[in-house]
């Protein structure tokens, strides 16, 4: 054990097992298992499917054990950055001229396209969003603290 | 990177400036009318009964004429069960969007932002009281009872039964009801459901006896002969085919009734001068022709208007009796 | 017979140059609407609804009602193209639908299979409908609290079939959805729970934004992979209905499953509360009980054939209660009646004998919506497949937007973003490690079903498991699920006390 090193296969079985325990913990305390009358109170169901969980956990911990561990390239997490940067982004500028320089700069700056292929890229994509979600859906993306500011 | 912060703080200054030049704006006119788009903020889902309440009054207004010519914007707000919404809205500081921004509650909403979170009512500018909703006590066909005598008679020999209905406002009508009647939970259980639709479908498939329903949701049901009323939740009998269903008065007790009431209203923060324009704006609503043929008739609502001022009298009494009812009063 | 002759009233009333004109527009947007992740068949009738006023009761109900079965038609073609489910019951259809399209290099005949079986599926629950449509809401009225305990809990087992290679994985996974599923307001109570003190978390998790993250933004992800592989896969077909046409073998695979799943979806439709997503769920599970010439989850056809039927049909079925009783199956059903209630009729048990030009119009109409949506799916097939000639490059970009602008729309809130965002991130993780989601999801969307049917009956028998045994359909249903749990159970004991292996 002390010279094994410690993988995610084994770390999700604890993370589970520490949303079981929570999860037990807060039904039985604050939510209640059983009314003699009543039947199954809020915290019932969850406390049951909490302590299957723990033991399973338990078997995945071991299961884990033996299995190799996985391997996290990590340009793979870069459009999970995108995303952080669009939501903050968001915050200051509103969502669709984030989206926009989203686009921008993968195409441009991480795959270096040519300037047409970025500008054909960009066109398809905001009409989409533009023309059905905005103009048909009505659906009210945020603005932003900028424009916020000015309009109000 | 300097540059970009020199640019930033250039637009925000830029934009405080404007900012305090709209709002100066908005105090220096002695009326108040609307002089741009309206935000209208729905919190439950598009479809439901809060937002065709909210677009029928939208249409009434726009159609008479009413926004000077503005259009109105319904933004829903449907985050943490409308939670999310009514803060944000609570929260809305003094300027042209104050008055620019409005709000659907009802007692629905109210009773679960009480009982949940630490939201009050005091936290809105109160604007109109359109109308409220009152409850009954239905049977099935299979139903073990025919009559509510049939039910005390059974409660008095310690008999167990179970009511369904909806979430919110039944709730509140049931606890209301054992309390008068003096059983306990245990006896008369409740069993909540997303919507009072549910409720009709396990009564119509005799999974239990009593129902607690609006009257527009339990109509045509009753006209159908698939469910009775047996017990009005108000302080007088209900007109048409719901007529036959007595009051609790009538059995000796005090009349029971959680009256689920539909309003609107505002930031805290509006401007008096706006508040007097948008209590005056559903007042007129509220005299069409077209909200109560078309609304109040087909819903089985009473229309009762309230303006303002009365409104934040009666919504604050309501809410220190519901608080004392759950034991949040202190 | 008079179903039949009512059935040609119907059409009577439908076949106007207008109606007609309406149903294909209500297809075209319904077909649009459920390919947009994000913006399901609820969103798209209800802003379709004020739309409506300005047409007569029977037009506007026409074009909602196909309007929302096509949704289901067009959900289907995210998924196989993106793995992006464009409304929940598509989850399935990317189980087989994406890798068919990649990994097979079939797309167009994904496409194909998705649309025929869900107008074989929705054909079979419209009939249904139409013959028995008052008999069939009258036995969803059967399922009781107690019966729909049972019932689920036949189903959850089908999540076994889901699980794949690794048991205890998938298990656990299946657990954690249920947990994730209880968070927010408890029904039975109206009081909070797992709420964590955080306002949002008061509504608990949203499904649309859980399942873009879980499979769509988790598929970025695994994408970033194969960005720098050239495009090998140069589509080995020509981009035009006939290259996407299906070999009669092929045919041969799809209709068994199709039909099965037909009339499995028209009866998950029919019952109180489930819907098109159960019976997209359930119709997959059940296929994996059946022989499939490849295995489910590698692009099979049947996988696409079983889900997509089972949708479709469900969809179709959900119609019976509401028609004959006035009670909607699902949030769109309940639309549809706020609707109906708007233009002045009547929706309830009285609804066929007051007004059947209408209900049997509105039938007709989805009849003629099926046969309308498969034309212009069919149609649009050869332009969709382009979509799979765009580079991975290019794609992760624009799948990475989609998801964030569906995660938004889908209550219009950064709250979505960040649960889309969150799952997207943990589906990866899990993925890489051997856990797969679909059971989880398939839990988020039963569970919650589950408990609040089994509380209620424990209200009704004031705490005894007695109710369970006692009513005839939820008995017989107990005794099927212990036959369920047993057999493996007994096959395993006897094994291990057999050869001692593992």
């Amino acid at each position: 054990m002390q010279t094994k090193k410690i993988t995610s296969k084994m770390v999700i079985p604890v993370v589970t097992a520490v949303i079981a325990v929570l999860f037990i913990y807060l039904g039985i305390t604050k939510y209640g298992f059983w009314h003699e009358l009543r039947g199954p109170l809020p915290g019932f169901f969850p406390t049951i499917i909490g302590f299957a969980l723990l033991a399973l956990s338990f078997l995945a911990f071991l299961g884990g054990r033996k299995e190799e561990d996985t391997k996290y390239p990590i340009e793979n997490w870069y459009p999970a950055l995108g995303v952080i940067g669009i939501m903050l982004a968001t915050l200051v500028i509103g969502m669709l001229p984030s989206l926009a320089i989203f686009v921008i700069l993968w195409l441009k700056v991480f795959e270096k396209y040519n300037w047409k292929t970025t500008f054909v890229g960009l066109v398809i994509i905001m009409a989409i969003v533009i023309g059905a979600f905005v103009m048909w859906l009505g659906v009210p993306f945020p603005k932003g603290l900028i424009y916020n500011l000015i309009a109000y | 990177m300097r540059k970009i912060a020199l640019v930033l703080t250039m637009a925000l200054l830029v934009s405080v400036a404007v900012f305090a030049g709209a709002q100066a704006e908005a105090q220096a006119g002695g009326a108040f009318t609307p002089s741009k788009n309206i935000d209208w903020y729905v919190t439950s889902s598009p479809g439901g009964g809060s937002d065709i309440f909210t677009r029928t009054i939208m249409d009434i207004a726009v159609a008479e004429d009413l926004l000077n010519g503005q259009n109105v914007v319904v933004q829903y707000k449907t985050d943490g069960a409308g939670e999310v919404g009514r803060l944000l809205v609570s929260q809305i500081r003094a300027g042209v969007q104050a008055d620019h921004t409005l709000l659907t509650f009802n007692s629905g909403d109210l009773m679960p932002m009480l009982k949940n979170t630490n939201n009050r009512f005091e936290n809105f500018q109160a604007i109109a009281h359109m109308a409220v909703d009152k409850h009954l006590i239905f049977v099935g066909e299979m139903s073990k009872y025919k009559s509510f005598e049939e039910v005390l008679a059974a409660l008095k020999r310690g008999e167990r039964m179970v009511l369904g209905g909806s979430k919110g406002d039944d709730i509140a009508c049931h606890a209301a009801l054992i309390a008068e009647l003096g059983v306990t939970q245990d006896q008369l259980s409740y069993i909540a459901h997303d919507a009072t639709s549910g409720a009709i479908t396990a009564i119509l498939g005799g999974h239990f006896d009593l129902l607690i329903s609006k009257p527009a949701a339990a109509s045509q049901y009753v006209e159908a002969g698939k469910i009775t009323p047996i017990l009005a939740l108000s302080t007088s009998r209900f007109p048409g085919n719901l007529n036959s269903a007595p009051t609790l008065s009538e059995f000796g007790y005090k009349n029971v009734e959680v009256p689920n009431w539909r309003s609107i209203v505002a930031p805290k923060s509006m401007s008096a001068e706006a508040v007097a324009y948008w209590t005056d704006v559903f007042k007129k609503v509220s005299a069409t022709e077209t909200w109560n043929k078309g609304y109040i008739e087909k819903q089985k609502l009473v229309p009762d208007y309230m303006d303002a001022a009365t409104f934040t009298t009666y919504g604050m009494n309501f809410q220190k009796e519901y608080l004392a009812s759950i034991g949040k009063d202190k | 017979m008079e179903n039949l002759q009512m059935l040609f009233m119907g059409f009577s009333v439908v076949l106007t140059l207008e109606n007609v004109l309406v149903t294909m527009l209500g297809a075209v947007l319904g077909l649009i609407v459920g390919a947009m992740p994000g913006i399901g068949s609820l969103a798209g009738v209800a802003l379709l609804l004020p739309l409506t006023y300005k047409f007569n009761p029977t037009t506007a109900i026409i074009m909602l009602g196909s309007l929302y079965y096509a949704n289901m038609y067009g959900g289907s073609f995210s998924a196989i193209l993106l793995n992006i489910p464009g409304d929940s019951p598509a989850v399935m259809t990317a189980l087989d639908g994406y890798p068919m399209a990649t990994k097979r290099n079939r797309p167009g005949q994904a496409l194909f299979t998705a649309n025929m079986s869900s107008f074989i599926g929705g054909l079979i629950g419209m009939l249904i409908l139409t013959f028995m449509g008052p008999l069939l809401a009258d036995l969803g009225l059967k399922f009781g609290p107690a019966e729909m305990t049972a019932l689920l809990l036949v189903a959850m087992t089908s999540i076994g079939w889901l699980v794949g290679e690794s048991p205890t994985k998938g298990v656990v996974l299946t657990m954690v959805g249920i947990l994730l599923a209880s968070m927010g307001m408890d029904t039975l109570t109206g009081s909070p729970r797992y709420d964590f003190g955080n306002m949002y978390l008061l509504g608990g998790i949203p499904f649309t934004p859980f399942v873009i993250g879980a499979v769509g933004f988790s598929q970025v992800l695994k994408l970033m992979e194969e960005r720098n592989k050239k495009v090998e896969a140069h589509l080995n077909q020509k981009l035009t209905i006939r290259g996407s046409l299906l070999t009669l073998h092929d045919f041969r695979r799809l209709v068994p499953p199709a039909i099965r799943s037909g009339f499995m979806g028209t009866f998950v439709g029919v019952l109180p509360g489930a819907g098109a997503t159960t019976g997209a769920f359930l119709g997959y599970a059940a296929q994996k009980a059946f022989k499939s010439e490849e295995p489910l989850g590698s692009g099979a056809i049947e996988g696409i054939a079983s889900c997509e039927a089972a949708n479709n049909a469900a969809a179709a079925g959900s119609f019976a209660p509401l028609l004959a009783l006035g009670i909607p199956g699902s949030g769109t059903g309940a639309v549809l009646l706020g609707g109906l209630m708007m233009w002045g009729l009547n929706p309830g048990p009285l609804l066929f004998s007051t007004n059947p030009d209408f209900a049997w119009g509105l039938i007709a109409s989805l009849f003629l919506a099926n046969l309308l949506t498969l034309i212009i799916a069919l149609g649009i097939i050869p332009f969709l497949v382009k979509i799979l000639t765009v580079p991975v490059k290019m794609l992760i970009p624009i799948i990475t937007v989609v998801c964030v602008v569906g995660g938004y729309s889908t209550s219009n809130s950064m709250y979505g973003v960040i649960i889309m965002f969150l799952s997207g991130l943990f589906g990866y993780i899990l993925d890489r490690n051997g856990y797969g989601v679909a059971p989880m999801l398939l839990a988020f969307v039963l569970a919650p079903l589950l408990e609040s049917n089994m509380r209620k009956a424990f209200i009704i028998s004031h705490g005894s498991m007695g109710i369970f045994f006692e009513k005839p359909i939820a008995a017989f249903l107990i005794i099927v699920l212990f036959a369920i749990i047993l057999t493996p159970v007994i096959k395993f004991v006897l094994r291990k006390a057999g050869v001692l292996k593992k």
